[in-house]
């Protein structure tokens, strides 16, 4: 169990965060397509997913991306009474509130899961957060908990 | 509770009669001292098996829902007109009664399709509790004397009061009387200490992120992954668990911690709005995981970001199947604060 403990030192020395962004298509994906558009420089730490609504996430996306290593994951969809299919990210609000609440109660740290709305003219605001989420997923280094390390590969490393 | 316990077999045995249900789930007396067990009861001389008294610590729901899907898939190649409904009448509890509004709410079946006799319930006994008070010893005879438990065991008789080996669940339990019945069983029980109810959680969440990871990952080091927690769970109840799916594999089968601790994290999950503190999953788990810790955070929050209990109120969607545009939001981000 040991190597669930190993403290961040060593591995956080050029390491960069890895960030998941689960995101909308009609609002969120379209967000960060407009960022680009304008040529808004922001983070390159994160991995984009497009969905077709947040309310199409299960929580065990964001569970299983810890578990595989990401540092953080960000999930994104339209503003409350926007959404594509009218009340799919009213749904996903109610889910995230606990999910988020929860894995801050077993302990996870409070920036690991991130959740916010960005819509398809907030090309700015897609930057910020990705800004915002990585800076915050720096200061915390490395993801320790939930991870899954294989054993092999650790051994693999370690040679 | 003899006044409930008679009342509850004269109904049993008029209902059976009378042919309005097909079989009776209950409580009988247990094989062990002290202990009572699920029964399923189809005739009118079975009725007088039915026991109520605080031994009776199951969720019947489980096999309410049981019983009804069984009925459904044998009847599966029947044309429609030919299906026949089979009632299940059901002795119920408060956490019983919750349960079976979370199955109803889920559209599992239709009202029609059960009879519930509400008793009224002031907890049940922990056999782990008790266990621990006697050193582990067995139990050789064992009655109920009022607010005592008489207890014989190899090394003489003991006097325990039921309070102290109530379950932790029914101590705090603020529903302990059935939110529906068809039939009610004697009067409704006196409220538990609610005012207790969320001491467990308050105390956890004052911790430091680092302890509760701590403890977090040392009780689910204990968990073998047996699933009984599962099996025994009446809002467990899906034909093809997360956790033995295979496309996509949710959880991992290695030994690694995470597998058994994203197990355990996703079930509890699913109980948002759904966990009805019953302790059947605590009763039947074998390495004492502390389940209760986390599922009642679920409760917890439930109350306060959706002032909703669950299966409280049955002509109300349940937390998670229902939204509110003016839903809390203090946990989204927003780059550079305010919204």
């Amino acid at each position: 169990m040991s190597h669930h403990d190993k403290p961040a030192g060593k591995k956080s020395e050029g390491w960069e965060p890895k960030i998941v962004a689960i995101v909308c298509n009609w609002c969120t994906y379209a967000g960060a397509d407009l960022a680009g558009i304008s040529r808004i420089q922001y983070p390159p730490n994160v991995r984009i997913i497009r969905l077709p609504c947040t309310g199409r996430i299960n929580p065990f996306y964001i569970v299983k991306a810890l578990q595989a290593g990401a540092d953080g994951v960000l999930v994104s969809g339209c503003h409350p009474g926007e959404c594509h299919y009218l009340t799919g990210n009213l749904s996903a609000r109610r889910k995230f509130a606990t999910l988020k609440s929860f894995l801050n109660y077993i302990g996870l740290e409070d920036g690991r899961a991130t959740f916010t709305w960005v819509s398809a003219s907030e090309g700015e605001r897609f930057a910020q957060v990705i800004k915002g989420v990585t800076e915050r997923v720096r200061a915390l280094g490395p993801a320790t908990k939930l991870v899954k390390k294989l054993r092999d590969v650790d051994v693999a490393a370690a040679k | 509770m003899e006044k409930v316990e008679k009342k509850l077999r004269e109904e049993a045995k008029k209902l059976l009669a009378e042919k309005k249900v097909d079989v009776i789930v209950g409580y009988e007396a247990g094989t062990l001292p002290l202990t009572a067990t699920p029964v399923f009861i189809t005739t009118p001389e079975e009725a007088d098996k039915l026991v109520w008294n605080s031994f009776c610590q199951h969720n019947l729901a489980k096999y309410v829902h049981d019983l009804i899907m069984a009925n459904r898939d044998s009847q599966k190649r029947l044309k429609p007109e030919d299906r026949k409904r089979k009632v299940v009448g059901v002795v119920t509890k408060g956490c019983t009664s919750r349960s079976l509004v979370i199955h109803l709410q889920e559209r599992q079946y239709e009202r029609l399709d059960t009879v519930i006799l509400g008793v009224p319930c002031t907890g049940y006994m922990d056999r782990k509790k008790l266990a621990a008070k006697l050193g582990g010893e067995d139990i050789l005879e064992g009655s109920l004397d009022g607010a005592n438990l008489k207890i014989k065991t190899a090394s003489g008789e003991k006097t325990i009061a039921l309070k102290e080996v109530l379950a932790e669940n029914c101590l705090t339990c603020r529903i302990n009387n059935p939110v529906i019945s068809d039939a009610m069983m004697g009067e409704p029980a006196p409220a538990m200490d609610t005012a207790a109810e969320y001491a467990g959680v308050d105390e956890f969440e004052k911790l430091t992120p680092e302890e509760r990871w701590a403890y977090f990952k040392k009780e689910m080091a204990k968990c073998i992954r047996c699933a009984a927690c599962r099996q025994a769970c009446p809002s467990c109840y899906c034909k093809v668990c997360f956790a033995e799916q295979s496309m996509p594999q949710w959880v991992g089968i290695s030994e690694d911690p995470s597998d058994t601790q994203v197990f355990q994290f996703m079930r509890m999950f699913h109980m948002v709005g759904r966990c009805v503190d019953c302790g059947s999953c605590i009763s039947v788990c074998p390495m004492g995981v502390d389940l209760r810790k986390f599922l009642k955070k679920l409760d917890k929050d439930c109350v306060t970001l959706f002032s909703q209990r669950a299966g409280e109120k049955i002509d109300f969607p349940a937390p998670l199947q229902d939204q509110r545009m003016d839903d809390k939001e203090e946990f989204i981000y927003s780059p550079g604060g305010g919204h």
